[in-house]
């Protein structure tokens, strides 16, 4: 830390000062179309960096020399270039750009125009964020962006979702892409510790926009972190010359599940339970469905309270947030109180800016206990909650489900995670040489976690011991990475050249305590984790005569996870760009807009769950109970030895790489009302990061997590903008994104044995079952089944399956690779609906191509989940009515089901009130409206398409209102 | 002039500054670069720093030994030590236990993980996730005792000063480090016959171990383990839960009793001297009843003077689900009651076939003989509708054991009976309803009720206290609400349950684990019984030794058995017919079935049982499943392995 405060306290010393005497010029800028002044206009003069921007009234007041050229420019319109020939006024009507060709976007150290972009990128703004009461971020994109599928795990309280941008690249190692916020990468592997989802920290409400960088030519520059795409969040500041404004928003919401398990109800239940030998006298009076009594409807307020103000050379925003919310499980308690404050301040006529972005959160999670889930499903449903005495009813055999409600009731589990995430960003343009600019970024992220479990004893063994355990922990996120800038245009060779180069260092520190008990059963534990990396990058970038655009970059990154031997790796990126719209020969053409891009890239992955891989460690036993007799005392009592162990190790453990091919169109027509982008990938990951067996007798492990594989993945993604009516009273404007895509593991073994496998997917019903299989020539996600024989009224005949292999034995080896998981297809269809000061949108999300196991039903779908548990019996799933199943056919293709889907994922209609000093905005929001799908189970759309105990995703309805003043 | 003193200044200022700046950066990058040299700061270790602490060479030891009995650093479960399979089910003794169990006659399972059933059916393929771990763990302890053995070299012992008396025990540590990877790879060569040879000259990471072949495995083991056998502290001298050197000579009469099966040469006479070495050193058969040698007490109660080599647990310190808590949960259900067994419930799970049950059948038995033999008859008798006379008498005599007891063999059918002197109901006990006792006794007292079979039964006129037991005290059976027959693999009540192994002690408390979960009980690997019958079947192989002395061996044991001496043998009884049944009588659900069954051909193409080859009925299978196969995993990544043939 040291050296970095040693580094800041340098930029800050050498602030320089200059001052030149010139001419002045003033004037307004408008909308050309309302005749509206714009505030907070970019003017600038050319080749210099000399500039303002326009006050609230849009005027500006410049600096300026006979002959140089004001550039005037707006976010949204076209930019316009006026020379100065002594005019007293320079008064400027900016047209509105419908494409946003010259939008800036970020690119990672740098920021480029769309036009400009070479690289698969795209942007989210917050005009085209999901609405509704968001609590995480990632929701805010979901269905917006091609190649990008966002998951929910379900309607926990402040569940998140897995992000997976063209699919991931890795199978051990993380799929998460890397999230940078405001230029502070985020720890990938979360950057706090029990939370449901860590990036809660950042209050949605908060966010500008994303920026998706999706191939390798763009995330190259993020080296080692780079080959699950990168998600760049910048969040919202206020604006040059801008009076002071307030806006408060609140929305309330009410969340409910939409379906439920499909359980024999008492009636279907008793009959079952009594052809097949259950004593009526065991059978309660009641008929509950355990499921309604856990789930409730949940209620929740969002609040956000912001001020922002503008000031010539300093501007600030403040937001507070307050989230709650609740269920639907019953005592599912989500809390966040968020503080987000960003600090703008310009020195030195704009030659240094500063920006400091500083959050402080604490979340509180108060978790029910998900296993009431599977509870409320297995527990005989003639029971009811409470027997005559008044007492929760149980099962009374020591392995029978314990009453849910009792679990919800008596299960206290809380966490609170405090969390500060703070960037300071020191941007200064050198006065010798004006183009030359130097970027420093210091930041912070450092969470603490303190929590603790009380859980009750099993009710029913009553010598069970109850459960109580602590946790805490903290996780240390700090960062230092500078570049310098040099952009020019060199007009003798028409080219602009923009070159970066620079310097980063991250360290990660996380320790976890843990201070369990369950009766004489101590654990005391801590976990520390530190790692570090360090890296080197540059890019350049050329675009000749505006028509062709050139990029390369280049990062060098080194990783404390590796050996000195393996510890650098180099990652190099190359893409060309052609605006084939700049052309002369495309002067009179359809296109309003026409690029063609193709990128090349490598990019890196050493987030492998483990710090020490290479080294070889001893691990002492963490408890009182892993110890062994040596002896006796001469009391005769038995002496214990605690056991030292060694751990298996791989020292020549090193980077997964990743190349990614991308090609890419982008075209405008109709005056860029109608906009696309297709863009085709290849990926190829090699020393592919996965856990895999050891050759036996090799190593101090079975199963390590080394560069043994390859994977291979391709896609094309397909993005429409249409701008369908644009009138003063009504627009109307769609976006519609398609992406198809295909993953397949091309090596898993040294030995490229074509016939190896590992197994994956664990699921319930018996003990170490796996239903999934990683196998050279498929997806990772694919199934591992018995070929189900069916009688002539199809139904399955109960143990009978393909006999494969023709061994006249049904067996391990009779199983096949069917179906998978993962999409061949998915989809975001978005329309913005605008009339005078109504607005209606809708989002729909679809999936195509991906496969569930039901796994509820392959556990509990037979007679045996009645009558044949060990000293109770307990509810089947309905399945057991049509199969008819006696015992469990656990690898039965018959419970994989196709998993298409089209859900309106969100919908809201809102209502703009201008007042004369207020703006007020109503809106009513429903998200999760209706799913058309076949599947029968709970939910189509499960991240690894196992069905079991899954948490309810919930529809939610949502009322905003949004005041300004 | 002083505008440009100003200028000039200002421009030397910003110069130094951007040199400063300069500087800074450079330094700053260079002290990155070492930040990315990291060591554990946890409880985690680099090898030079664990062995700083001397502790650590024991530690370490107690690994190797817990390599059997646990299954991570973290009890019963957490930090596994394999990940491949659920951490419970990756045990040692687990999977050795049902690799040598399930596979045979004595057990079958009814759960549904994975292929398990495969087992017991015979039909498993180099898939079967069981067989794969088995592999994996062996291969796993193996890597664990070279890594010890590389870590005590006289070299690293020099580099770190280990002082000279932790010197000489590390000799003994390395001793039984070498003995457990001896004990393994015999396991190895006893269930794949070929695995993959590491030893500590073989380094860590990634490479792939060559495989050694069956014949110069056996070599391996027992150049090994004579090699040691100096070093090994004497017999019973050692800390409890140590290996000694009878457990060296132990795994050697092993090896050598199957020689034929792994080598194709017999080596029979090998065993009579091993096992005379063994016998040599005091062990004995402790004349105490036969089950006490597997309740929770059976490290105190008089069956530790009988064991050679334990795995020893406790329900605190020593905690798993594997070992003996799946052995005491796993076979305990129906209408067991959780408390007999000290436990908080069964897992019902595993039952016996009723080939099993029939080795206890009494076919030749006379139950008048039997009484007459082991006492003189007295006045006392058994009389009523279960005995044979009915109540009409007269009474079937009992023999007088011991002041005031007396003891009977009869064959009840189902009915009632009580006890009576002298044919005559003047005296007369039936049940004491009075007692919390079920076995208490009372003049006049209601009819006793009985169940159809032969017993031995006891009245104790002392405490007035009867028993009825099995005439063998070995057939621990329990048949309350179970079939015989096994019609259906997965419910419990199909097949008989198996009462051994019980975490209670000999007064009937649980054993130290309040909750009910984890055991007490030591697992016997070796004891002398099992000695005695490779003694007495090595004799009859033509080994050598004596067959008189193998007749008082046998007998030795089945007094034990029987109580008395009313099932002894003699010296024509004595057939490898008869000692295979008589192993399995008394070392059944010991992890010895398998093994014993592949010796006498009994296994596969013979030898028939209920759901072998994974019919209802039995049926025999290919002899290649003698082996296990090499699992496909491991084929696929270790190029340089080849499949057992048949797979």
């Amino acid at each position: 830390m040291k050296t970095i405060f040693n580094a800041l306290l340098f930029c800050l010393l050498m602030v320089p000062t200059i001052f030149m005497a010139q001419s002045t010029v003033s004037g307004t800028v408008t909308d050309e179309a309302n005749a509206m002044p714009l505030p907070g206009v970019n003017v600038i003069i050319k080749g210099t960096s000399r500039g303002t921007s326009t006050d609230f009234d849009g005027n500006y007041t410049l600096e300026i020399n006979q002959g140089e050229t004001i550039v005037v420019s707006y976010l949204g319109y076209t930019t316009q270039e006026i020379v100065y020939n002594r005019q007293s006024r320079v008064d400027v009507a900016l047209v509105e750009d419908a494409a946003q060709l010259d939008e800036v976007v970020l690119i990672g150290y740098g920021s480029t125009t769309k036009q400009d972009a070479t690289g698969a990128v795209e942007k989210v703004g917050d005009e085209e964020f999901n609405r509704g009461a968001i609590v995480a971020p990632q929701q805010l994109i979901a269905g917006k962006a091609a190649g990008v599928r966002i998951t929910s795990g379900g309607g926990a309280a402040g569940e998140g979702g897995e992000i997976r941008i063209r699919g991931g690249a890795s199978l051990s190692a993380t799929n998460n892409p890397l999230i940078v916020i405001d230029g502070l990468p985020i720890d990938q592997r979360g950057g706090s510790q029990g939370s449901r989802n860590a990036l809660n920290a950042i209050n949605p409400a908060d966010i500008e926009d994303f920026i998706v960088l999706k191939d390798a030519s763009a995330t190259a520059i993020y080296g080692s972190r780079a080959s699950n795409g990168v998600i760049l969040i910048t969040t919202k500041k206020g604006t040059t010359n801008q009076p002071l404004q307030f806006e408060y928003s609140l929305q309330a919401s009410t969340r409910r599940i939409t379906n439920k398990v499909d359980v024999l109800n008492a009636s279907q239940y008793k009959q079952l339970a009594e052809d097949n030998g259950v004593d009526p006298a065991t059978f309660g009076n009641s008929d509950t469905d355990w499921q309604d009594k856990i789930y409730t409807t949940g209620i929740g307020a969002i609040h956000n309270i912001t001020a922002s103000k503008g000031y010539e050379n300093f501007n600030f925003r403040v937001n507070f947030n307050h989230v709650s919310q609740e269920g639907p499980l019953l005592g599912d308690l989500y809390e966040r109180n968020g503080f987000n404050t960003s600090f703008v301040h310009r020195f030195l006529d704009n030659d240094l800016k500063l920006t400091l972005v500083a959050k402080g959160i604490q979340d509180e999670y108060n978790y029910a206990d998900g296993g009431a889930i599977g509870q409320a499903v297995a527990f005989d449903p003639t029971q009811s909650v409470f027997d005559e005495n008044g007492d929760y009813t149980q099962l009374g055999a020591p392995l029978a489900p314990a009453n849910p409600i009792f679990t919800l009731e008596n299960t206290n589990d809380r966490q609170t995670i405090k969390r500060v995430i703070s960037n300071f960003n020191v941007d200064y343009r050198f006065w010798f040489l004006k183009d030359l600019k130097f970027n420093l970024n210091a930041g912070i992220d450092y969470a603490e976690n303190d929590g603790y479990r009380f859980g009750p004893a099993n009710p029913n063994n009553p010598d069970a011991f109850a459960f109580r355990g602590f946790s805490d922990g903290l996780n240390r996120n700090t960062a230092l990475d500078f570049f310098f800038n040099y952009k020019k245009n060199v007009e003798s060779i028409n080219t602009t050249l923009d070159i970066t180069a620079g310097h980063a260092f991250q360290e990660f520190y996380i320790q976890s305590n843990i201070d369990n008990a369950s009766g004489p059963n101590i654990t005391i534990d801590t976990d520390i984790n530190r790692n570090a990396l360090e890296s080197y990058f540059a890019r350049a970038s050329f675009d000749i005569a505006d028509k062709y655009l050139i990029s390369a970059s280049f990062r060098r990154d080194g990783s404390s996870r590796f050996s000195d031997d393996n510890r650098w790796g180099s990652f190099p990126g190359v893409s060309l760009g052609w605006k084939v719209m700049n052309e002369d020969f495309m002067q009179d053409s359809f296109f309003s807009n026409l690029k063609v891009r193709a990128g090349w890239g490598v990019t890196g992955q050493q987030e492998i769950g483990q710090n020490y891989g290479y080294l070889g460690l001893y691990t002492p036993s963490r408890n009182n109970s892993a110890f062994i007799q040596f002896g006796t005392d001469v009391n005769g009592e038995p002496i214990f030895i605690q056991t030292l162990r060694p751990e298996g190790f791989d020292e020549n453990l090193k980077w997964e790489e990743t190349t990614q091919y991308n090609v890419a169109l982008d075209f405008g027509l109709f005056n860029n009302r109608l906009t696309g982008t297709v863009d085709a990938y290849y990926r190829e990951t090699e020393d592919l990061l996965a856990t895999v067996p050891v050759p036996a007798g090799s190593n101090l492990t079975d199963l390590i997590t080394t560069n043994v594989g390859a994977i291979t993945s391709k896609g094309i993604e397909f993005s429409l903008n249409g701008i369908i009516a644009q009138k003063d009273d009504f627009g109307w404007d769609t976006n519609f994104n398609v992406t198809f895509q295909e993953q397949e593991i091309t090596k898993l073994s040294l030995s490229d044995d074509p016939n190896f496998f590992i197994q994956t997917g664990g699921i319930s019903g018996g003990v170490g079952n796996n239903i999934q299989i990683w196998k050279p020539g498929y997806d990772p996600s694919t199934f591992f089944v018995f070929r189900q024989v069916y009688d002539n009224d199809g139904n399955p005949i109960e143990g009978a399956y393909v006999d494969v292999n023709g061994d006249n034995q049904i067996t391990e080896a009779d199983r096949q690779a069917y179906k998978k998981a993962t999409p061949d297809a998915f989809i975001g269809f978005t329309n913005n609906f605008r009339y005078k000061s109504l607005d209606l949108n809708f989002t729909f999300r679809g999936s195509f191509g991906n496969y569930i196991y039901n796994n509820v039903a392959s556990d509990r779908g037979n007679l045996n989940a009645i009558v044949g548990q060990p000293g109770y019996n307990a509810n089947a799933h309905s399945s057991v009515l049509d199969t008819n199943f006696t015992g469990q056919n656990l690898f039965s293709d018959a419970y994989i089901q196709r998993a298409d889907f089209v859900r309106l994922d969100n919908i809201s209609l809102g209502y703009t009130l201008p007042f004369e000093k207020v703006k007020l905005r109503a809106s009513l929001t429903a998200t999760n409206l209706f799913v058309i799908t076949e599947y029968d189970g709970l939910d189509p759309e499960i991240g690894n398409g196992i069905e079991n105990n899954f948490y309810p995703r919930t529809r939610d309805v949502v009322l905003g209102l949004n005041f300004t003043f | 002039m002083m505008n440009n003193y100003i200028n000039n200044r200002a421009m030397m200022l910003r110069t130094i500054k951007s040199l400063l700046f300069i500087i800074t950066l450079a330094f700053f990058m260079q002290s990155c670069e070492d930040r990315l040299d990291l060591q554990p700061e946890d409880e985690r270790l680099t090898a030079d720093s664990a062995f700083e602490d001397p502790a650590a060479y024991e530690q370490f030891l107690a690994k190797i030994y817990a390599g059997i009995s646990l299954s991570g650093q973290q009890g019963p479960a957490g930090a596994p030590d394999l990940a491949g399979l659920d951490e419970g089910f990756s045990n040692y003794l687990r999977l050795y236990w049902k690799m040598q169990e399930l596979t045979t006659d004595e057990a079958i399972i009814g759960w549904n993980d994975g292929t398990i059933q495969d087992l017991h059916g015979q039909v498993w393929t180099s898939g079967n996730e069981f067989i794969r771990t088995m592999y994996t763990r062996l291969m796993y302890q193996v890597t664990l005792c070279n890594e010890f053995l590389r870590q005590t070299t006289d070299d690293k012992l020099d580099s770190r000063g280990v002082e000279a008396s932790l010197r000489t025990e590390i000799q003994t540590y390395r001793a039984e480090a070498r003995f457990m990877r001896a004990l393994t790879y015999w396991h190895a060569m006893d269930l794949f016959a070929n695995p993959p040879f590491v030893t500590e000259d073989d380094p860590t990471g990634a490479f792939l171990p060559e495989q050694i072949q069956r014949a110069d495995l056996f070599d391996f083991i027992e150049t090994e383990l004579l090699d040691i056998l100096d070093d090994m502290v004497a017999p019973r001298q050692n800390e409890y839960g140590r290996a000694d050197r009878a457990a060296a000579q132990m795994v050697l009469a092993k090896i050598y009793l199957n020689a034929e099966v792994y080598t194709g040469a017999s080596r029979y006479a090998d065993v009579i001297t091993q096992i005379n070495n063994i016998i040599g050193e005091g062990y004995t058969i402790p004349q105490i009843p036969y089950y006490h040698s597997f309740l929770a007490d059976n490290d105190s109660n008089g069956a530790q003077d009988e064991v050679i080599f334990t795995i020893p647990f406790d329900g605190l310190r020593t905690q798993a689900f594997g070992g003996m808590t799946f052995l005491v949960h796993a076979p305990v259900g129906g209408t067991m009651d959780p408390a007999d067994f000290g436990i908080n419930g069964g897992w019902f799970g595993v039952r016996t076939t009723p080939t099993f049950v029939d080795q206890f059948s009494l076919d030749d038995f006379d139950p008048a003989v039997a009484t007459s033999a082991i006492g003189p008859l007295s006045d006392w008798g058994l009389i009523g509708s279960g005995t044979p006379n009915g109540w009409d008498g007269p009474d079937i005599p009992m023999a007088e054991i011991d002041t005031n007891v007396y003891q009977g063999y009869i064959t009840f059918i189902d009915g009632e009976m009580k006890f009576r002197f002298n044919n005559d109901w003047s005296l007369n006990y039936g049940l004491d309803p009075s007692s919390t006792n079920p076995n208490a006794l009372s003049q006049d007292g209601p009819n006793i009720p009985v169940m159809a079979g032969t017993y031995k039964v006891t009245l104790d006129l002392n405490t007035l206290i009867y028993s009825i037991d099995s005439v063998d005290g070995r057939e621990l059976l329990y048949t309350d609400g179970q079939n015989k027959d096994i019609e259906e693999v997965g419910p419990f009540n199909q097949g008989y349950a198996v009462a051994k192994y019980r975490n209670v002690d000999v007064d009937g408390n649980p054993g130290s684990d309040a909750s009910g979960d984890h055991t007490d009980i030591d697992f016997p690997m070796f004891r002398l019984a099992d000695a005695y019958l490779m003694y007495a079947e090595a004799v009859l192989r033509g080994g050598g030794g004596s067959t008189s002395t193998a007749v008082d061996y046998i007998n030795e044991i089945r007094q034990r058995a029987y109580g008395n001496t009313g099932g002894n043998i003699s010296e024509s009884d004595l057939t490898l017919d008869f000692i295979i049944d008589e192993r399995s009588r008394e070392l059944f659900f010991e992890a010895h079935r398998r093994t014993d069954l592949i010796r006498f051909g009994e296994f596969s193409d013979q030898g028939i049982w209920q759901w072998k080859g994974n019919v209802p009925q039995g049926t025999t299978t290919d002899s290649f499943r003698d082996l296990m196969p090499i699992p496909a995993t491991d084929l696929g990544i270790n190029t340089n392995l080849t499949q057992n043939p048949g797979y």
